[in-house]
Order: C-alpha cells, then sequence, then structure tokens
C-alpha cells in the first residue's frame, strides 16, 4: 500500500451503482398513498453517473480500466444496464442480494465490501486503487453506503468530492461542504463520493449503445463472494421499515392558466393577494 | 447497587461538530431524555472540542465527555472523529445517538454507525419514542415527495437530524453538568488537507426572508438572474437558488441555496422558478406558507409542492409577473 504502487500502473477503478425507480416519474398508488414502484421506470441513481464519469475520465488520463458493480434484490432492464458499459464501463456485476434481506446500508456496504474483493480477484486485481460512490441515491438519499463501504474496506475516503485528479501516484481532491471548500491529497487505494458538481455525465451514442452488448455483464450469488455468511448478514441489526406514503399534502395545487402571460400572472396576482401574501 | 456509571448509561448523546446544530441537538436530546427519564450527553471531538464542550454546559447537557488525541492530549484531527465517538458510545452506553446531519454529520455519522455495526437512520425530521423503547423516525425519500416511516430497534439507536429543524436549547441559568475527559489512540493520517477555503457569503440571510424568489436549472444564463433578483426586490423578498445554480455552476453564491445541503427556510411566499422539485430541494423548502412553482415540465414535482403551479416558460410568465406586480405596486404609491 505504498504511494509508488500505483503511479507506474494504470489505476484499477471500481463504481458503485445503484439501480432505482425514477423518482421524477415515481406516483402514489392512488388507493393506498403509497409509491407506486412497479410502474416507475428503473435507471442509474443520478449520482452514480457522475461518479461513471469520473471514473472514465480518470481511467482515460491514466490508461486504467473501470468496472461497475451494484447490489440488487432483482436484475434491472437491460438497457439500463447497457448504459453503464456503453458510456465506458468495461464491465458490469450484479450481485443478486437476497430479496429476504433487508437493503439497508449497514448490508449493503458489508456485501459490497466482500463484492469488491470477490470481483477484483475476478479481474485478476490485487486491489482496486480507486472506488467511487454517488453521494447519496436518488430513492433513500441515506449518504451512507459510500462511507459506510470505506469503513468496512478500511481505506481513506473524501466524500462530497467536486474535482479529482491523479498525479504521481497521489490522488487530489477538491471537497464541497456547507460553508468550504477543501482540497485534500490522499494515497490510493481511497473511496470518493461524487455529486453533480463535479461533472456532467455523458450521453452514450447509439453506436456505443450497440457496442456494448458485447461487453461482460455478470451476476454473481451472495454465496459466490468471498467471506460473506448469509447468516451473519442476517443476524445485523436491522431499520425496520414501517410504512412509505405520500404526506397528506398542505398545497392548494391549484393549476394557474390563461390565454396569455399576461392573463396568467394577472390571475396568480389577484389569489396571493387574496391570501395576503403581496400586499401592495 | 447502582453505581455512578450506571446512572449515566442509556441516555441520549448528542454531537455535532458545528456548535450552533449541537445546540439544536440539545432541544431534541433532551426531549427524549426527559421520555426516557436518561440523562442527555455531549461528545465534545476535533479542533473545537473546548467550544462544544462550553456549548454543552451552558445549554444544559447532564455531562460531556471530552475527547482528545492520548498522545500530548491533542485535538482529535477530523478524519478520526468516527474512532472518537466509538470511545464515546462504549464509554456512556447512550440508548439514542443524535448526529448533526451536517455533510461532515452525514459521513461521521456513517463511519461510526459501520465501525459499530449498527444502522444509522439519516436527515430525520420527526423523531418518537414508542413504548417498547424503540425510536421510531421520519425520513423523506423519493425525490421528498413520500415519508419514510422506519423503526431503529437495538441500541445504540444512530440517527441523524437536519441542521435547523429545531430551535437551539435554552441557555440554562445554573448549568449542572459534569465534564469527563476521554482519549483515544489517533490512527495515523490518510488524508492530507493543502488548503481550506471559505466560500464567498452574500450579504443576506435567506433563512430570515419572508419573500423568496427562487432560481433553478430552469434558468438559462447568470444573466437572466436580474431578472429574477427584479421580481424578489419588487416583492420585498430575496433571490435564491437551487443546488444546480449554487454548485453545479456559480451563479448564486452558497448560502443562498436552498435544500438538503444549503438553508431551510420558512417564508410566507415562495416562488420556484425553473425548480424541477428534487428531494434535495423540497427539504428546504417544505415549511413556506404558500408557494407558487413556474416551470414548464408538468411532471416536474415541484407541482405537487405547489399552492398555484404556472405550467409555462419562466422566460414569459416572469417578465409578465414582474410587470403586474410593479404596476401594482404603482397604484398604490
Amino acid at each position: 500500500m505504498t504511494a509508488t504502487g500505483i503511479a507506474s500502473t494504470p489505476p484499477s477503478i471500481l463504481v458503485c451503482l445503484k439501480f432505482v425507480p425514477d423518482p421524477a416519474q415515481l406516483q402514489a398508488d392512488s388507493a393506498t398513498g403509497r409509491p407506486d414502484l412497479a410502474r416507475a421506470p428503473i435507471r442509474i441513481s443520478t449520482f452514480d453517473e457522475n461518479a461513471i464519469e469520473a471514473a472514465l475520465r480518470l481511467a482515460a488520463e491514466h490508461a486504467g480500466r473501470v468496472v461497475a458493480m451494484s447490489l440488487c434484490a432483482q436484475v434491472p432492464p437491460k438497457d439500463v444496464v447497457l448504459k453503464a458499459l456503453a458510456m465506458g464501463v468495461a464491465a458490469v456485476y450484479l450481485v443478486r442480494d437476497d430479496e429476504r434481506l433487508a437493503h439497508d446500508p449497514l448490508r449493503v456496504a458489508t456485501v459490497l465490501a466482500a463484492a469488491a474483493r470477490t470481483i477484483a480477484a475476478r479481474e485478476s486485481l490485487a486491489r482496486w486503487d480507486l472506488v467511487i460512490c454517488g453521494e447519496a441515491s436518488a430513492d433513500e438519499y441515506n449518504q451512507q453506503v459510500g462511507p459506510r463501504l470505506a469503513a468496512s474496506m478500511n481505506v481513506p475516503a473524501v466524500t462530497y468530492a467536486t474535482a479529482l485528479s491523479l498525479e504521481g501516484g497521489v490522488l487530489r481532491a477538491e471537497r464541497g461542504i456547507e460553508d468550504r471548500t477543501e482540497v485534500l491529497e490522499l494515497e490510493p487505494p481511497a473511496l470518493i463520493t461524487v455529486g453533480t458538481e463535479i461533472n456532467t455525465a455523458r450521453m452514450p451514442t447509439v453506436l456505443q449503445i450497440m457496442g456494448a452488448g458485447r461487453k461482460p455483464l455478470v451476476e454473481l450469488a451472495l454465496a459466490e463472494l468471498a467471506g460473506i455468511d448469509v447468516a451473519q448478514l442476517e443476524a445485523l441489526p436491522g431499520i425496520e421499515l414501517l410504512d412509505v406514503f405520500s404526506p397528506p399534502s398542505v398545497r392548494k395545487r391549484i393549476a394557474i392558466s390563461g390565454d396569455s402571460a399576461g392573463e396568467i400572472a394577472a390571475d396568480l396576482l389577484r389569489r396571493l393577494g387574496i391570501d395576503g401574501e403581496v400586499t401592495f | 447497587m447502582t453505581t455512578d456509571r450506571d446512572n449515566q448509561r442509556d441516555g441520549v448523546l448528542v454531537f455535532s461538530e458545528n456548535a450552533e446544530v449541537l445546540g439544536e441537538l440539545l432541544t431534541l436530546g433532551r426531549q427524549l431524555a426527559t421520555r426516557l427519564g436518561r440523562p442527555l450527553a455531549v461528545a465534545a471531538v476535533g479542533s473545537n472540542a473546548q467550544e462544544l464542550l462550553k456549548e454543552g454546559l451552558a445549554r444544559g447537557a447532564d455531562e460531556v465527555l471530552v475527547v482528545a488525541a492520548s498522545a500530548g492530549n491533542a485535538a482529535v484531527p477530523d478524519e478520526s472523529i468516527p474512532v472518537a465517538l466509538c470511545e464515546v458510545i462504549r464509554t456512556s452506553i447512550p440508548t439514542i445517538v443524535l448526529i448533526g446531519a451536517t455533510r461532515n454529520g452525514a459521513e461521521l455519522a456513517a463511519r461510526t454507525a459501520q465501525f459499530l455495526q449498527v444502522p444509522c437512520a439519516c436527515s430525520c425530521v420527526a423523531m418518537e419514542l414508542d413504548d417498547a423503547g424503540g425510536l421510531r423516525v421520519d425520513r423523506r425519500v423519493y425525490g421528498g415527495r413520500f415519508v419514510s416511516r422506519q423503526l431503529l430497534q437495538a441500541a445504540p439507536r444512530v440517527a441523524t437530524v437536519p441542521p435547523r429543524r429545531f430551535p437551539r436549547a435554552e441557555n440554562v441559568a445554573e448549568p449542572r453538568g459534569t465534564s469527563r475527559s476521554l482519549s483515544i489512540a489517533v490512527p495515523a493520517a490518510r488524508l492530507r488537507t493543502l488548503s481550506i477555503n471559505p466560500r464567498s457569503r452574500s450579504q443576506v440571510d435567506i433563512s430570515k426572508a419572508q419573500v423568496i424568489v427562487s432560481a433553478g436549472r430552469g434558468v438559462k444564463q447568470m444573466e437572466d438572474l436580474a431578472q429574477l433578483e427584479r421580481l424578489a426586490s419588487t416583492l420585498g423578498g430575496v433571490l435564491a437558488g437551487s443546488r444546480p445554480l449554487t454548485g453545479d455552476v456559480d451563479w448564486l453564491p452558497v448560502d443562498r441555496r436552498i435544500g438538503l445541503s444549503g438553508q431551510t427556510v420558512k417564508p410566507n411566499l415562495y416562488i420556484a422558478c425553473g425548480i424541477s422539485g428534487q428531494i434535495e430541494h423540497i427539504v428546504g423548502m417544505k415549511g413556506a406558507r404558500t408557494v407558487v412553482a413556474i416551470n414548464n415540465d408538468v411532471k416536474a414535482p415541484i407541482h405537487q409542492e405547489a399552492d398555484y403551479s404556472v405550467v409555462g416558460d419562466l422566460y414569459e410568465i416572469v417578465p409578465a409577473l414582474l410587470e403586474a406586480c410593479e404596476k401594482a405596486k404603482g397604484k398604490r404609491t
């Protein structure tokens, strides 16, 4: 684990993906008020696309290789997985989760740490120089899997990175938090989490999408992961999900329309006046 | 026989690296500690441990556990705060651990919980004890449009709480809390901080504004913000923005960001212009009394969070609204 380990060899980069029901297209079931998950299209979680992009840019600069992994109870639609491959990821590993197990960050990070080891071995790598995760998932927004995975893999982490570079075997990351930005340096192996600030994720071309079908898409079962004991996973304390519901809206949800922008503006202003929100 | 140690266990422990947020956690922490009939403790760790110690005692904590590095009694560096928190938790055996959900707080809560092999409920907007001692929390999920109600059963129950969710605990007339010193062996540093740059701050405090006009990705160029600023000032308010405009591009200072990673605001009137309404944003503006959404995408979630929603081009609606406001204002003056 020395700084020189990466300087001479191209970096190996692992990206963690979560396939989520697209929150922008998720509707509440009219009868139950619960999210109608079955009808929302599945997509790669937004920040994870930024993670792919950050990995690909670093790999392109240093002739590195990018592999992605995901832990999922159900295999996502093929075209959604193909998008990651079409963007430029060399291989995607899908770890099939046990549906009976809760999908909380403690278990997810524990399984992903084992999956990272197993996939490194399959890729004939001694280690991952860099693991990149989205800073939070678009569905649950826990902001936990990245730092938990770093703890589990015993590697240093920079969360909320807004810029990333690799020079002479040393990683340099800018980190953006509420009141300041920080510039940090660290030696691989390391883990980085990213949001939309770091880049704009590329859209694959039709040719790239067609070519992606030939790239490896590997399914792994929990039992195939080194050092994972399903009984132990079951014994981990979990968070019990009591309910997911659409909170009763306090909003009036009145659509304002009209033949012209002027008409709309006048109607809106009149209503805001009646509500007492505009007082001139 | 009960010892002092027994009297201090099973309580509530709070931590934030931000003294103001720590004060807020003391409000919620005291409510929970009172319900449990157990003590309220503060962990004071990091470069400002002494400030956190003072804040904790002044605002009514029963005990403050101050952690220093065993070598030279120095401050615990940021990257080792989770190690220090684990030590505090092992020592004080709390039943509930609350951590401020700043970005640093979110990271160190996750790392601490992974070391302890326990779950963590993050950014909880409501919290309640059930009769069995479990902690029931509400979190916003799926773009903020749904609430996930979850139950933390096993102790320590770790949860993070967004800044400004609770009022700061008052200073107590006669602080009665005690302090205790702990030390940890700090692991070798793996991160080197090359520089720390404070973000530029604007002169306005959007969290206190009565009227907010807020700009999102629908705004095409920085110059276009001038018109929104004019609308805001005509209404006696201020201009703020969503994450894309205060992060992806620096069109507005980051202290004008509304949302999970920015400010939580409670204006009387909130006008969202070209904002789609991701969870990141909704969490920050939920408390507004009246919400107007102007967005040309009928499917944008912001329309579900609005009292008045205009499905239209902000480049047509905003000038018309500004004109109508100026006209109405002109009549009065």
